[in-house]
């Protein structure tokens, strides 16, 4: 049974969204380039919604299901639940969601009318260049993106190996955009196929978009002998299924995370032994631990600390590297510098050596052109305006930023995008383009953090190393629906929670009692502290002047919903159940149609006026699902949410309906599935007593 | 004389006053003061005319005091401070005055939720009044009495004399404040004091010391308040619920002594109990008239008038002395 | 502050059940604070209004809203036009919102949904305990801040009566005797000699039974009708 066939209020609206730009974001949305609404998927995601949680993904990412897989998640580093025991797994459940949304988002994708009747030509089909096209089609410009390569997506298509991004995947990210009435030109060098100037007398505006494209190489004897490669074209080779030749022993020489993907696809391509050498140390390496991490798993050695010193050569073959003890990578102030003791040296053997020290960009196709480049190599251009030195020609990505990731990319092609279309419309660009550096909530304070139940992350599995070597086949797996479930409640929400409208509160000093946080601050009028703050929303029915919103959610939303949630009443009394989300997403579908389920969040967060209104419009029972105290994301809830049914019944009864019309029940843990009984007796007995 | 009531006339004279209670019935029936007026009249030098006692509806005790002394029972009329404001209890004072009452004790009067405490329905929902305080009350008695003027300060061609009393629970909550109440009702103007029932002769003795310390013993008469026992249920209801009580654990035991000594028999039970009742009030009579300061008795046979005759006879305070010419 | 409690529903009920168009008016100060009568309880209790005219196939259309205090003038000024449209306003507010408004309604009735109650503190959350009788004519100074009119069963400025038991009022078990803490605050305070002396009648006249009372601030007076 899907979580997805459970009906329920949604609870994001535009007032509420509103209410969250003017906060502070939390610090994993801060930390997204993009500013993915991260824990706003992740609530979708833990309420059963999925195909909520790709519409918040897909609304700032583009390049979403690639991210899903490759994204370095600057999210998890950032996230408060790092405090407490493990970061949340966002990456693993952006890539649940978006699994599951996949017949959805299909279905979604269309045409956008070209309204604005004039055009733009981008150059370059990776992040950047993708996500500016994305948002220009979607503002209504005319779209056409030139591609050297013979596939769209830039470096994520012509060298992030397969086995960590298979190609269907990204193709689902590129297939949205090019929906939308993007043409793509492939195959199509601009310098060599069409010029720039071509371009820019045709189209209105023209985007370069063409990223670092070229590998550096090293200024070191041998170099150039036969078995010595660059990254990219290796790469880009087993990319494109290209035959590569390769020894019995590789040695690549970098410790970055190209190096990484050089070695490991090495390994796939027939390489017996793939061994690394890099300048830095086990902790110095740039290269994420994990990939690492993963790496080593795959049998691949590598020498920390050695610099390469030359390329042995005989027969013109490679023959091996010699390199030179590091000592130092860092000079005192932290920059780049390596010192090396040259009276310590080795030889590591290898019949082909692969260079992947970085990347940078080819110009060649600016020459002759508007477009200034300086005097060390670097294109001029604007960060105000995102244009270069020629009028209408634009840059983004990292052409110009420099090497950095994929979404940071993506980011600066709604950037780009948004500055095309200000030019465009013949809008001063530099006064529009605002920064898009967000404040961020602080840490998770020590004592909250003691009060907050430790839960583990849940981990995906990997293919064993020796199997998943044999060829590219990916090798991590996703969540299955009952941990992504279970990881999207390990959310805390942050900065999500209450908000006091300051003109209603009285001061009374109620959410202050409540609070199981001590979040709210009373003195002239309540304030709550986004820094302790747990969005559990007990607060919010306490208040007795309605003057508590939260950030995250509509408070309004079940009771504005209700009519339609009760919808057309049958022959059967119709129940409402209010879920805790932890139980409803899983056992809840199984409920005969007669029960209509709206998951929440946590029951902390259904009001008296949400159970009476269930009755207001007609329900015969009602019915709240609370979670056991164990498991339960917040404190307090139970104790507090059932005074607050006891308070309904009594209501209830005082309109002289049947108090016993409106029950709850407490599961007893994940085992306990009991309660799905108990409404289905309350629904027997509401038949009994006539509806 | 201030009033020249019998009973200022007993505790004058030096020898103890005994004082014992009137409840007034809960219909227009006479019949019933007068039936219980002979039962008390020659055993006692004065008896409390309950005013509403419990807050439950009775004849009033101005009425039944008026009866009273028809049949020849000199009555101490009460008033409570719960149903009357200043104007009328002045005007009943005149009235009362007029009518030949000559004792009164001020008293603030059972909350009129106890109306409905038991198995009566009572009149809990009623309105108190509390324009005054006992201290006050006896003030303003007092006022009239000795000045001639009314509360607000207007003249009384004829003042009513009273003799003025005033209630006291000595060992009542805070006991370290009590004999401290006390004094404060003597300052006020009461010449006698009826205490709340005594079972617990030791500790009364404490509070009679702390009283005397004060000197009040020489300023007011204290007549010790002695509740008679009809079994040991009321002793230790007594004991657990009524404020300001304790009993002794060998009274109770007594009790139920006599109690078992029945048998299965309830009419059995019930009469030796009233027996080791009416034992035990002698002794306490006793003991407490052996407390310096302490000029008699104020024994309450609640709803058992006839048992007044056999105690004071057994206490060896009949017959009362006579005073009337 | 004045602390109240919404009327038995049925009570409620009564007293609405023949008008069509009602409006339930909160008022976010006093009442709002004791969970009686603000935003929430209006709303709420607008809900209990609907489920039982449906229930009771009774055609009422109930609507629900709350002002800052219902006992100023100004605070009305933007919704007495629209109050007046309503067959009747059931005012949540204390007894006071519900005269003030009543005056100024013009035809429509408002009725009370409250019981107003007393001046109270709140000295744990969800408790209301009533503190000061509005007397007209304070005393705290005599009786260690504790006050007798309101605190004491039976208002004595002589306490305590005979009916205190082991601290608590003969009235109940659950309430304190006034008296009993008024002493022993001044045994805290070494100020217990004041107790002994016999405090006099009061003169109530200060208090209701004076009759309504009003409290005049001269210089906040409006000008034109000062003159
Ligand atoms: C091996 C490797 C692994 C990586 N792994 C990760 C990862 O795991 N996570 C992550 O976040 N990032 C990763 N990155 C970085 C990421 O791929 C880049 O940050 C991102 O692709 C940069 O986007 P871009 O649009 O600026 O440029 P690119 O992706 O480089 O796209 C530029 C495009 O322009 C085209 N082009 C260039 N010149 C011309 C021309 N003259 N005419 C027409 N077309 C032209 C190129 O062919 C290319 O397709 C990796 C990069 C590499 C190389
Ligand atoms: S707990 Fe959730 S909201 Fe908080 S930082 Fe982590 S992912 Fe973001
Ligand atoms: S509960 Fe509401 S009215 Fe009371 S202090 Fe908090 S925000 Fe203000
Ligand atoms: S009760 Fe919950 S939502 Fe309200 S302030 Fe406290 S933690 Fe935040």
């Amino acid at each position: 049974m899907k979580a997805a066939e459970i009906q329920s209020t949604k609870g994001f609206t535009a007032e509420s969204s509103e209410l969250k730009e003017s906060r502070p974001y939390p610090p994993c949305r801060a930390a997204c380039p993009v500013h993915t609404d991260v824990q706003a998927y992740v609530a979708d995601v833990a309420e059963g919604r999925y195909t909520d949680a790709f519409e918040v993904i897909r609304s700032v990412n583009p390049i979403a299901s690639a991210c899903s897989l490759i994204c370095h998640h600057p999210c998890e580093q950032q996230c408060r639940r790092c405090g407490v025991d493990e970061p949340l797994g966002v990456r693993h459940l952006k890539r649940f969601a978006l699994e599951q949304a996949t017949d959805y988002r299909r279905s979604k994708r269309h045409a956008v009318a070209q309204t604005k009747g004039k055009s733009v030509a981008i150059i370059g089909s990776g992040p950047a260049g993708l996500t500016a096209a994305n948002d220009l089609a979607d503002l209504g410009y005319k779209v056409t993106i030139f591609e050297k390569n013979p596939t769209l997506g830039g470096m994520l298509s012509a060298a992030i190996p397969a086995y960590r991004l298979p190609r269907v995947t990204l193709q689902e990210d590129i297939d949205d955009v090019l929906s939308k009435g993007v043409e793509a030109k492939t195959n199509c060098e601009i310098g060599k196929d069409v010029t720039l100037a071509e371009l820019s007398s045709k189209y209105n505006a023209v985007l370069i978009a063409t990223g670092l494209s070229l590998s550096r190489s090293l200024n070191i004897p041998g170099v150039d002998s036969p078995g010595v490669l660059l990254a990219l074209p290796f790469l880009s080779d087993a990319a494109y299924e290209r035959k590569v030749d390769l020894g019995k022993k590789t040695l690549v020489i970098g410790g970055g995370n190209v190096a990484i993907d050089v070695a490991r696809t090495a390994k796939r391509l027939g390489a017996e032994n793939v061994e690394m050498v890099c300048l830095e140390s086990e902790e110095e390496m740039p290269a994420w631990s994990w990939e690492v991490d993963e790496a080593v798993e795959e049998g691949i050695k590598i020498h920390y600390r050695w610099g390469p010193k030359a390329v042995k050569a005989s027969n013109g073959k490679a023959e091996g590297l010699e390199v030179v003890k590091v000592t130092s990578v860092f000079d005192e102030s932290g920059r780049f510098s390596p010192k090396f003791d040259q009276n310590e040296t080795m030889l590591i053997e290898a019949d082909t050596i692969i260079i992947a020290i970085g990347q940078m960009s080819d110009f060649s196709f600016l020459k002759d052109s508007a477009v200034k480049v300086d005097e060390r190599g670097r294109l001029v251009w604007s960060q105000a305006t995102q244009m270069s030195s020629a009028p209408g020609v634009f840059v983004s990505g990292e052409v110009v930023t420099g090497p950095g990731s994929a979404i940071a990319a993506a980011s600066t092609g709604h950037r780009v995008a948004t500055a095309i279309d200000l030019y465009l419309s013949g809008k001063n660009i530099e006064a529009a383009l605002v920064s898009d550096r967000k404040d961020k909530i602080n840490e998770m304070p020590k004592d909250i953090i003691q009060k907050l139940a430790v839960q583990p992350r849940g981990k995906v599995a990997h293919i064993e190393p020796d199997a998943r070597c044999t060829s590219f086949i990916q090798f991590e797996a996703g969540y299955d629906e009952y941990t992504a479930l279970r990881e999207a409640r390990r959310c805390r929400s942050c900065g999500a929670g209450a908000v006091v409208n300051q003109d209603k509160c009285v001061a009374c000093l109620t959410c202050l009692r409540v609070c199981p946080y001590d979040a709210p601050i009373v003195t002239n009028k309540a304030e709550i502290s986004p820094d302790r703050c747990q969005a559990c929303g007990l607060c919010v029915p306490a208040c007795p002047c309605q003057a508590i919103t939260m950030v995250g959610y509509d408070v309004n939303a079940i009771r504005n919903s209700m009519p339609s949630i009760i919808g057309d009443k049958g022959a059967e009394p119709v129940i409402v159940a209010f879920m805790c989300s932890h139980y409803a997403a899983e056992k809840g579908a199984s409920l005969s149609s007669n029960v209509r389920k709206v998951r929440v969040h946590c029951t902390s967060r259904v009001d008296v006026h949400d159970m009476l209104s269930a009755f207001e419009y007609g329900a015969d029972g009602a019915f709240i699902v609370f979670c056991g105290s164990d498991d339960c994301r917040y404190r307090e809830v139970y104790p507090r949410v059932k005074m607050r049914t006891e308070l309904a019944k009594k209501m209830l009864g005082a309109t002289g309906m049947d108090p016993d019309r409106l029950a709850y029940f407490r599961t007893g843990g994940e085992a306990g599935s009991d309660w799905v009984k108990a409404i289905e007796d309350m629904a027997a007995k509401l038949k009994e007593m006539g509806k | 004389m201030k009033s020249g009531s019998n009973l200022e006339k007993v505790i004058k004279s030096g020898q103890p006053a005994v004082t014992a209670e009137l409840g007034p019935p809960m219909s227009a029936d006479a019949h019933e003061v007068i039936k219980k007026a002979n039962q008390l009249k020659g055993f006692c030098d004065a008896a409390n005319i309950t005013d509403c006692q419990t807050a439950v509806v009775r004849i009033s005790s101005i009425a039944a005091a008026y009866i009273a002394l028809r049949e020849g029972l000199e009555p101490v009329m009460q008033m409570t401070c719960r149903d009357r404001n200043r104007i009328a209890m002045q005007a009943d004072f005149l009235g009362a005055a007029a009518l030949g009452l000559k004792n009164c004790l001020c008293i603030a009067g059972d909350h009129q939720s106890f109306s409905a405490a038991g198995r009566l329905k009572g009149h809990p929902g009623a309105k108190n009044v509390y324009d005054v305080d006992t201290c006050q009350l006896v003030g303003i008695m007092k006022k009239m009495r000795d000045e001639g003027l009314q509360q607000g300060g207007d003249k009384l061609e004829v003042a009513p004399k009273f003799f003025i009393g005033a209630s006291w629970t000595p060992m009542g909550d805070p006991i370290d404040f009590r004999p401290y109440n006390l004094k404060k009702k003597v300052d006020a103007g009461a010449d006698f004091i009826q205490t709340q029932g005594i079972y617990d002769m030791e500790l009364f003795k404490v509070q009679m010391e702390k009283a005397r310390n004060l000197g009040l013993h020489e300023r007011t008469a204290v007549l010790a308040g002695i509740i008679v026992p009809k079994s040991a249920m009321m002793l230790k209801y007594m004991d657990s619920s009524v404020a300001g009580v304790s009993v002794p654990k060998e009274l109770i035991q007594r009790m139920l002594k006599a109690k078992d000594a029945a048998g299965d028999d309830k009419k059995k039970a019930k009469e030796l109990q009233e027996q080791e009742g009416m034992k035990i009030t002698v002794e306490l009579i006793q003991q407490a008239l052996e407390i310096p300061g302490i000029k008699g008795v104020h024994v309450q046979a609640i709803e058992w008038e006839s048992a007044i005759e056999h105690i004071v006879k057994a206490a060896g305070l009949y017959p009362r002395p006579d005073f009337s010419e | 502050m004045i602390v109240g409690q919404q009327k038995k529903f049925d009570e409620i009920w009564e007293m609405v059940k023949g008008f069509r168009k009602v409006m339930v008016l909160g008022c976010n100060t006093c009442i709002a604070v004791c969970h009686a009568g603000g935003d929430k309880e209006a709303d709420a209790l607008a809900s209990m209004l609907k489920i039982k005219a449906a229930n009771e196939k009774v055609s009422m259309d109930v609507s629900h809203g709350a002002i800052q205090r219902q006992c100023e003038n100004e605070f009305f000024t933007p919704v007495l036009e629209d109050l007046a449209k309503y067959d009747l306003v059931l005012s949540i507010a204390c007894g006071v919102g519900v005269n003030f408004l009543s005056a100024r309604i013009g035809k429509t009735p408002v009725y009370p949904g409250v019981n107003t109650q007393f001046f109270g503190g709140v000295p744990k959350p969800g408790f209301f305990e009533e503190l000061c009788g509005g007397c007209g004519s304070c005393v705290l100074n005599l009786t260690g801040g504790i006050c007798p009119i309101a605190r004491c069963s039976k208002s004595l400025m002589n306490g305590p009566c005979g009916g205190t038991n082991k601290g608590k009022c003969e009235v109940s078990q659950d309430i304190d005797c006034a008296w009993f803490l008024i002493v022993e605050r001044m045994k805290q305070l070494g100020t217990l000699e004041k107790l002994f002396e016999v405090q006099p009648p009061r003169d109530w006249s200060g208090s209701f039974h004076g009759g309504p009372r009003r409290v005049v601030v001269e210089h906040l007076r409006d000008i034109e009708e000062k003159q």
